[in-house]
């Protein structure tokens, strides 16, 4: 078995069962994780944006959730204040996400790499308190509730997301498009460039790399994916909260990107997954699972700091060493790691 | 109104001494280990606790002024030596550690003591007529206190073998090691004195504040500025920015919401930040 | 009298009190290797970093081939053709030997296309190839540059300075470290460039220097103390004086100078 043939075996498996959710999962167990699985879909793309950043360009952003609440508040305020269908409010959301990372990045992309990381947290602790205290608007903590507008509309038939099984394949679709979209830029000259950024920044501007326009490009994409994810909440709670501004939400992201693997494509989903089934089945029998996350963090970091995925690499990697060995030379790989 | 405002900006004041003590400990431990320690407000939270702890076994408060930092001290070395000194320094992975450890801090709180706030009685009751009103004698209290500690801090930093240590490892970690000073050691001892200063903060301002699981979280951020605006490895900078701020919060507070004052403070960050990262104080930089 | 390929004018960098470059104005002519050698603080690798814009001056100017690149940015500068490479051995180490010297040739691109896909550029893959032949690191090319061997990432150095076709290249001890073997291949490799492309290099190696340099300047606390043919600096009073303090014993001054 070669290290090929066990990942796309795993890849068509792992499609299969995404695909297979909305039966497969009440068949064997509680309806109740189909919607589990929407949001760990949700908040992997979410936890993916913190990945994009530290993973393939190194700069350690502990402020995505900013991006986030600015997805989730445009698709709730489109919708709720200004009356926006979904496709409208949707870009609204993304709109707004992406052009707050721009106005934030060209400050924060900067600063070296401790002060870049208070700063994102200073932002978004900004917009935080902003949005508490504007709370006729935005509802504050306590957040505001809106039903969702339909999705589709043809002819006759209406496709909207009170039906679960729509839910899930429409947050599916959007998020599967959104990790092909990195898949492709990680793997463009583009991708590569963040690449030799993360490595050695000082090599990078002398061979002509223009270091701060590639961060701040690298930032926005990462804010268009927050955003993304931020709107896909909003649409799926059909709710808005200053909470998820917090800057706990945005660390939850860095943690479960580097126990699940950064700079590795599937590490924030693996990471995603595996504290929020934690989190779902311990807190169903004990109340403090946070213990649970906070030692599982702790753990990763010390026994396994390249991450799950990153372990995972790790043994394929000697294995195709030893399939190498036998038989014949290394190809000259110009691929990122998946 | 007058007397308002030099209440507000009084209780910001002493506010920001006691603060300035948790803020030194967050500052010994970024500018000595290089860690951004995201549990630094739960080490404060802990000192509360103990502070309660200490008082209902007791049934006096002033035992919680040794238990809390002593105790403290203990955990933090540690928590150094089991988490920290593992990860032999890669600073992003320390986040995710320090992350962890304010998520299990948390909860071993809430397990022991419960969710709910409880307010602690100050040890000494009664109150002096201040700026129109019925001032908490306790309050002015705790800001001498927190003026002794601070003053004692910077003279074991001066006098004592570790104090002195601990200057030359963040000085200069290399010639420090060649000289015989056993760096490890000092880094262990620093992260449980970083703790200790915490929590000794959260034992003054126990009966000023509320003794609740979440207290730490929103004591970080302002920690955080007041080691930045103050200049990093800047310790008397450190305390003047942690004065300087919450009395400028307390200020701001008289004629605005609490969420305004605290939103000027960050905008005031991000502006040091960005333009001037090596703080507004000048004095020893790293 | 054609245009020198860098000239600086009065260039000044200090440090807090202490002056690194001193007043300094150089000529380098096209066509010649160029070596710059000097004692331990004589301000050579800041002079590298003023002219590839890591540093600014204080005071002076720095011109490119004509072209005053004073103040410019980094990135920019090595647009325009001058490639460095630096004194500590300095690669992209979680990539590949092939990846580290394909992104060097696109770097030279304004523009990095963000959704095709890297594998598909079929030039760049096989000017990436024929690099890889040249410094003869081909059977390494898909391991990690952080897992190569000093000499092994020093060649590599030389061969993201080869295939990003640079006008005007600056090597920061290139042997620095290396073996004799790994140093005669380095010095091969550098005059095979040298046909093509305008050199100057730092060096402590007098081996090296003498053997490849067509002009030697030599620096002292930040200024020129002699400049000219290996021959006449061989000879110079004043150079063996700087490397050494006052010359006592004649042996040890013969040794030195072929150190």
């Amino acid at each position: 078995m070669t290290r090929r043939t066990i990942e796309i075996g795993m890849a068509a498996s792992f499609a299969a069962f995404l695909i297979a959710v909305p039966w497969l999962i009440p068949a064997l167990t509680d309806n109740f994780w189909v919607s589990v699985i929407t949001e760990i879909l949700i908040w992997s793309l979410f936890a993916a944006s913190a990945n994009l950043l530290f993973g393939y360009v190194g700069l350690l952003s502990f402020g995505q959730a900013l991006y986030f609440g600015f997805g989730m508040y445009g698709v709730a305020l489109g919708i709720d204040h200004f009356g926006l269908s979904f496709w409208p409010a949707f870009g609204l959301g993304i709109v707004a996400a992406m052009a707050m990372a721009l106005l934030s990045g060209v400050f924060a992309v900067r600063l070296s790499w401790h002060y870049f990381a208070i700063i994102t947290v200073v932002f978004s602790l900004i917009f935080y308190f902003l949005a508490v205290s504007m709370k006729p608007l935005t509802g504050g903590d306590d957040g505001i509730n809106f039903s969702p507008p339909p999705v589709f509309r043809f002819g006759g038939a209406v496709w909207s997301l009170t039906d679960p099984t729509f839910q899930y394949f429409f947050v599916l679709a959007a998020v599967t498009v959104c990790f092909f979209l990195m898949y492709r830029v990680i793997n463009s000259p583009l991708g590569k460039g963040f690449l030799a950024i993360r490595d050695n920044d000082l090599r990078a501007s002398l061979i002509g790399l223009n270091v701060y326009v590639l961060r701040l490009i690298a930032f926005v994409m990462a804010g268009f994916l927050a955003g993304v994810s931020g709107a896909l909440f909003a649409f799926f709670g059909r709710y808005a909260s200053a909470t998820y501004m917090f800057y706990q939400v945005s660390g939850e992201a860095v943690v479960w990107t580097i126990v699940g693997g950064a700079g590795t494509m599937f590490g924030p989903l693996v990471g995603t997954t595996l504290f929020i089934v934690i989190r779902e089945i311990v807190s169903s029998h004990w109340e403090h699972h946070s213990l649970i996350v906070g030692l599982m963090a702790i753990l990763v970091v010390i026994f396994a700091p390249k991450g799950i995925v990153g372990l995972w690499n790790g043994w394929m990697t000697r294995l195709g060493e030893r399939d190498a060995a036998a038989s014949v030379p290394p190809r000259l790989t110009l691929r990122a790691d998946p | 109104m007058r007397d308002t405002v030099l209440l507000l900006a009084m209780n910001g004041l002493i506010w920001g001494l006691i603060i300035a003590l948790i803020a030194l400990g967050l500052s010994v431990i970024f500018g000595l280990l290089d860690i951004i320690n995201i549990a630094h407000g739960d080490f404060f939270m802990v000192g509360t606790v103990l502070a309660w702890f200490s008082l209902s076994v007791t049934g006096n408060f002033w035992i919680g002024f040794i238990v809390a930092p002593l105790i403290g001290f203990v955990i933090g070395a540690i928590i150094q030596r089991l988490v920290i000194q593992p990860i032999h320094g890669v600073a992003a992975l320390s986040i995710v550690a320090t992350f962890g450890l304010s998520l299990i801090l948390q909860e071993i709180v809430r397990i022991t003591f419960g969710a709910t706030p409880r307010r602690m009685l100050a040890p000494i009751q009664g109150t002096i007529p201040l700026f129109g009103v019925d001032y908490e004698i306790y309050r002015l209290f705790a800001a001498v206190i927190a003026v002794v500690a601070l003053a004692g801090f910077f003279l074991f930093l001066q006098h004592t073998k570790l104090g002195i240590w601990m200057r030359a490892v963040r000085h200069d970690r290399e010639t420090a090691i060649a000289m015989g000073i056993p760096a490890q050691r000092v880094y262990v001892l620093t992260f449980g004195v970083g703790f200790a200063l915490a929590a000794f903060g959260g034992a003054v301002a126990a009966p000023i504040t509320t003794v609740d699981f979440r207290g730490g979280v929103d004591v970080l951020p302002f920690c955080f500025m007041a080691v930045i605006i103050g200049g990093l490895g800047n310790l008397p900078g450190t305390v003047a920015a942690a004065v300087l701020l919450s009395f400028l919060e307390g200020l701001i507070q008289s004629f605005a919401d609490p969420t305004v004052a605290r939103i000027s403070s960050l905008v005031l960050m991000s502006a040091v930040l960005l333009l001037r990262p090596q703080g507004l104080f000048k004095g020893f930089t790293k | 009298m054609s245009e020198p390929v860098l000239r600086t004018e009065n260039l000044t960098r200090r440090f807090g009190g202490l002056t690194a470059v001193d007043n300094l104005s150089i000529s380098l002519a096209g066509g010649r290797v160029h070596a710059i050698i000097g004692p331990n603080g004589a301000g050579k690798t800041t002079f590298f970093n003023l002219v590839s814009g890591l540093l600014g001056p204080d005071s002076g100017r720095v011109f490119f081939r004509g072209r005053d690149i004073t103040g410019c940015k980094p990135h920019e500068i090595s647009r325009m053709g001058i490639k460095r490479t630096l004194q500590v051995k300095s690669v992209f180490p979680k990539l590949s030997v092939a990846d580290n010297l394909w992104i060097t040739r696109q770097a030279r691109s304004r523009f990095l296309h963000p959704f095709r896909s890297a594998a598909s550029d079929l030039q760049a893959k096989s000017d990436v190839e024929r690099t890889l032949g040249q410094i003869g690191l081909t059977g390494l090319a898909g391991r990690p540059a952080g897992t190569l061997s000093y000499g092994d990432v020093a060649m590599l150095e030389i061969g993201m300075a080869v295939i990003s076709e640079p006008s005007l290249l600056l090597l920061d001890e290139p042997t620095c470290g290396m073996s004799p073997a790994e140093t005669s291949r380095a010095v091969a490799k550098i005059r095979d460039l040298a046909r093509t492309i305008d050199i100057i290099i730092i060096e402590h190696d007098m081996d090296v220097v003498f053997g490849i340099a067509n002009d030697i300047t030599v620096l002292a606390q930040g200024a020129i103390l002699a400049s000219g043919t290996p021959a006449e600096i061989a000879d110079d009073e004043r150079v063996r004086e700087a490397y050494l303090g006052r010359p006592e014993d004649e042996d040890f001054v013969e040794e030195a100078i072929h150190a």
